[in-house]
């Protein structure tokens, strides 16, 4: 499944999976400012950012070919916009729209590929998010594939029992009553869960096994990427 | 729905960026206080239950089906507050884990469907007055959060500079209109369904009385703004000429060119400042009037 090739992509030991997540979490955000700053004509600015990504993925070793190709999953929708664009006659703004959707894209596969779901929302608490947010994202990442796993086999379940086609106004009734189900037991496992999360001493906060701490080679990484974004920056064409 | 990174430009989405960080933190105070400990859980299987419900396909009409989106859903089940910081949660997975929607583009996703949709929800369903009528109070409030939401996004991106034809938005508000409105006819079922299996999971709205009008002017405030927006950035020109012709462009221009006289990037900010500007009092505009109008409403209703 989708989440699990994330899952296995994340858990790399190259140099880049072993660096700080706020590290990487900044440095993503600095590339994803350059290239949505970028003019319209800015090709070596393109082929810049799309070197630094492809050396961000060949570092850490993930399958080129799969990333590259998961991040396309975005291009329906710039597609159609830029067909938009382009009717009006401006082919070039619609082509550095779609190139631009597509890195951003790609830049923030290559930020998840390198770091575990739950390091990057740890990163992100250290840098000042609100702990309640962190928690409730975490909560919802861990238990988001077993309940859609429930609900494909309360969909097959359905089926196996004559579900085929009926009125739709029955239809419409039968979908509600599966999501009320639904949230019945979603509630009922959110009582269990947090009574066996006491039982295991839960004190407010999810902890990592095994926390990082912000080295030389963050900062280096860190400031690496924010200069050679600045300076991509700075030699811009003027828009 | 949900914005991609590339498509809005850096003012528009650094704004929406810089406005959502007080919101969610506004947010997650206020749903802190109005939960115990022991719903931490709750909310994050929450917003994994709307992933899942989000599966299920409801059929709204001759071979066609729709599927939940779930800011009213939410808000009815786990009050405001919770709602729109679980709806949060969900944009922020969307974005990380599956690439719908963009990370810089987060702060406008958030204020879109997490803020003004679970606002949009609620607002109508805070406000019933009559039991009788519950129905059609969940349905507005669903579907106003949808079309809410879906303005807002066009919004955004017509600021950023994405000309969209007439023709074009026209048929992307219908779409909008459908989609809240099988949205607003999911919700009305899901509600009625779960209310069958124990009651006491929705949460209760006002019990009537003086805070009803109140909210029907929240709402159509919320609503009268959310087309400001939406015309105000689709016709930038339109609402400078209002401005010129009410008399306020001397001053207008003077407050525009005189902080930034002098400076190479005015010539490059000044398109941009002055589209925002002309919203801005657009925005200013309706919300006087809609304060006016409530105030008035609220005098005569109390006297």
């Amino acid at each position: 499944m989708h989440q699990r090739t994330l899952d296995q992509w994340s858990r790399g030991a190259s140099w880049l999976h072993r660096r700080d997540a706020r590290a990487k979490a900044l440095g993503t955000l600095a590339l994803l400012a350059l290239i949505s700053s970028a003019p319209v004509r800015a090709a070596p600015l393109y082929l810049g950012v799309t070197a630094i990504l492809a050396a961000g993925i060949l570092v850490a070793r993930l399958p080129l070919a799969a990333v590259l190709l998961r991040a396309a999953i975005v291009i329906p929708l710039s597609l159609t916009f830029a067909a938009l664009v382009a009717i009006q006659g401006d082919v070039a703004k619609a082509a550095a729209l779609v190139v631009r959707t597509y890195l951003s894209a790609a830049a923030a596969l290559l930020l998840v590929g390198v770091t575990p779901l739950p390091k990057l929302l740890d990163g992100l608490r250290r840098l000042g998010v609100p702990k309640m947010i962190i928690l409730t994202t975490q909560f919802l990442y861990r238990y988001l594939f077993v309940l859609v796993e429930q609900s494909q086999h309360m969909r097959i379940a359905a089926s196996a029992r004559g579900g085929g086609r009926v009125l739709r106004a029955i239809g419409l009734r039968r979908a509600a009553g599966s999501v009320a189900v639904l949230f019945a037991r979603s509630y009922d496992r959110a009582e269990g869960i947090y009574r066996a999360m006491l039982a295991r001493g839960f004190q407010g906060e999810f902890r990592l096994l095994e926390p990082t701490r912000f080295g030389w080679a963050d900062s280096l990484l860190l400031g690496g990427l924010v200069l050679v974004c600045a300076v991509l920056g700075w030699s811009l064409p003027a828009a | 729905m949900h914005i991609p990174d590339g498509f809005l430009s850096p003012p528009v989405w650094l704004a929406m960026d810089l406005a959502a960080i007080p919101a969610v933190g506004l947010v997650a105070r206020k749903a802190q206080g109005a939960l115990e400990e022991s719903s931490i859980p709750l909310l994050g299987v929450m917003g994994a239950f709307v992933f899942a419900a989000q599966m299920i396909n409801f059929p709204v009409g001759p071979g066609t089906s729709g599927h939940l989106v779930g800011a009213a859903l939410l808000a009815y089940l786990l009050g405001p507050w919770a709602a729109a910081m679980v709806m949060t949660s969900i944009l922020a997975i969307q974005s990380l884990v599956f690439q719908d929607g963009g990370i810089l583009a987060l702060g406008a996703n958030v204020w879109n469907m997490a803020m003004i949709g679970v606002l949009a929800a609620w607002l109508p369903y805070h406000s019933q007055a009559v039991a009788s009528r519950r129905k059609a109070v969940i349905f507005t409030g669903a579907f106003l959060s949808v079309i809410c939401a879906g303005c807002l996004a066009l919004a955004e991106l017509l600021i950023s500079g994405l000309h969209i034809p007439a023709p074009v938005l026209a048929v992307a508000l219908a779409l909008f209109a459908v989609s809240a409105a099988i949205e607003g006819g999911i919700t009305v079922a899901i509600i009625q369904a779960i209310e069958k299996i124990h009651p006491g999971w929705i949460q209760a709205g006002a019990s009537g009385g003086k805070r009803t009008g109140l909210m029907v002017v929240g709402a159509a405030a919320l609503v009268l703004a959310v087309g400001g927006v939406l015309v105000a950035s689709s016709s930038p020109d339109g609402l400078e000429r209002l401005i010129e012709t009410a008399g306020l462009s001397s001053r207008g221009r003077a407050l525009i060119s005189t902080p930034l006289s002098g400076y190479e990037w005015s010539m490059m900010a000044s398109e941009w400042l002055r589209k925002a500007l002309a919203g801005l009092a657009g925005l200013v505009l309706i919300y006087g009037l809609c304060l006016l109008l409530g105030r008035g409403l609220i005098r005569r209703r109390s006297s």
